[in-house]
């Protein structure tokens, strides 16, 4: 809109073009490295690591960790897009550990009191059939 | 029984027709669009959106994941971002599923707490109903014991009575024999009855002399259990038949005093003896006298006998 709107000659429409490209360039090449999907899955790997996913979902973790670690390379390397991409993987990956592990925990709870509470009924079966 | 309508199957069949050929159209028009594994990701949604138990639960991160997928379907032309939008939308239906599945384990753990709790209470209020009727038991064994003591006791006291009696008993027996003045044998007491109860030849209780009879009544009425044998005897002098009937006629003599007297029949046994079996020399007028006699054989009772 802007590139058509004040001139109708081929000249400046070509400098538009030949700006826009130097924008695009420019962009690619100035484009900051994406520090919060970087922050959030650093983040989210943490609370991961201090739920003990590292006991109850330790593949997930692991995934999360590579693609973090597939980030950094892509930050390295100026392919920030690619970075943020593996930085936002990342933290779904940590965020599906962390849950993961929460239910994992919670089940294992649920089973150990379903045990006892068998263990329970079953002693005082066993108690009320002593006594005749 | 329903009667198939002819123009309704019609109906439904082009209906159905109609149907296929669109999904067919629209699944051509769409498949190269969709992105490679939004599919899966929407089938994991669905079922996790169909559990009633899950359904509800995980709002936020189900609500994420909804919008992850429908992100995820939109055609993309660029692969890698296609790929990345499913990771993201497959990622977030997991943990929308793995976070339900955690809300309702925690329920579920309120109704295992609530069932342990219940247990629990069972389990205290049979050990208090055991221990009240094990209480209970042990204050009527006690109960049962005291009562036991006491009937012993009781029989203590009765078999104290029985030996008291018995002993009694005994010395009552013993006086009563030394009235009778009869005289312990293998065979019995043995009461000597001598001849003054007799006329000299004659069988019939002499009137007045049956002071030691009514003593023997009163020694039988007093044992029921014991019987008593009569046996009759005699001197030397006549003939041994005379002596023989005289004996047995003085011996009934006695057994019918006694029968008159009260004393059963059964209990009674007489017999002659004659001359047989003296005590004394048939010689001297006082060895005769001696064995005219009548001897009442007193039965031992049974318990005795040992």
């Amino acid at each position: 809109m802007y590139a058509r709107s004040p001139a109708h000659g081929g000249s400046p429409l070509r400098t538009a073009v030949g700006l826009t490209g130097l924008l695009i360039l420019g962009a690619c090449a100035s484009t900051p490295p994406p520090t919060s999907s970087l922050q959030g899955a650093r983040q989210a790997i943490a609370t991961a690591e201090r739920a003990e996913a590292g006991r109850y979902a330790s593949g997930e973790l692991a995934e999360a960790r590579t693609k973090l670690a597939s980030a950094d390379s892509a930050v390295s390397e100026q392919r920030m897009i690619l970075a943020e991409r593996f930085a936002d993987e990342s933290r779904v990956e940590a965020e599906l550990a962390s849950a993961k592990t929460a239910d994992v925990k919670a089940r294992a709870v649920n089973d150990e009191m379903t045990r006892s509470n068998g263990t329970l009924l079953e002693e005082m079966q066993r108690n009320s059939g002593d006594k005749p | 029984m329903t009667r198939i309508n002819p123009r309704g199957v019609m109906l439904r069949r082009t209906l159905i027709a109609t149907t296929v050929t669109s999904v067919l159209l629209a699944a051509c028009a769409a498949a190269p669009v969709k992105p490679d594994g939004a599919e899966e990701a929407r089938n994991k949604l669905t079922q996790l959106q169909s559990d009633p138990n899950l359904a509800t639960r995980a709002p936020v991160a189900m609500k994420e994941a909804d919008s992850a997928v429908r992100v995820a379907e939109q055609p993309q032309p660029d692969k890698e971002l296609a790929a990345y939008r499913v990771y993201l939308a497959d990622r977030k239906v997991d943990i929308a599923r793995a976070q339900a599945e955690t809300s309702l384990a925690e329920d579920q753990r309120t109704a295992l707490s609530a069932q342990r709790e219940r247990a629990r209470l069972d389990a205290r209020t049979r050990e208090a109903d055991a221990a009240h009727l094990a209480a209970a038991n042990s204050e009527h064994q006690a109960d049962a014991a005291n009562l036991a003591a006491a009937s012993s006791e009781h029989q203590a006291d009765a078999a104290n009575l029985a030996a008291a009696n018995s002993q009694q008993q005994a010395a009552e027996l013993q006086r009563q024999i030394e009235v009778l003045q009869a005289r312990p044998t293998d065979r019995g007491l043995v009461l000597t009855l001598g001849d003054v109860l007799f006329e000299t030849g004659r069988s019939g209780l002499k009137m007045g002399a049956t002071g030691n009879l009514n003593k023997l009544v009163a020694f039988l009425n007093e044992y029921p259990d014991r019987t008593a044998l009569i046996e009759g005897y005699t001197d030397s002098v006549g003939t041994e038949d005379y002596n023989q009937g005289l004996s047995e006629r003085r011996a009934d003599s006695v057994k019918s005093y006694l029968v008159g007297e009260g004393i059963g029949t059964t209990r009674l046994s007489a017999s002659g003896r004659g001359e047989r079996d003296p005590v004394a020399s048939n010689d001297s007028a006082a060895g005769r006298q001696q064995n005219r006699r009548v001897e009442v054989i007193i039965s031992n009772p049974a318990a005795a006998v040992r």
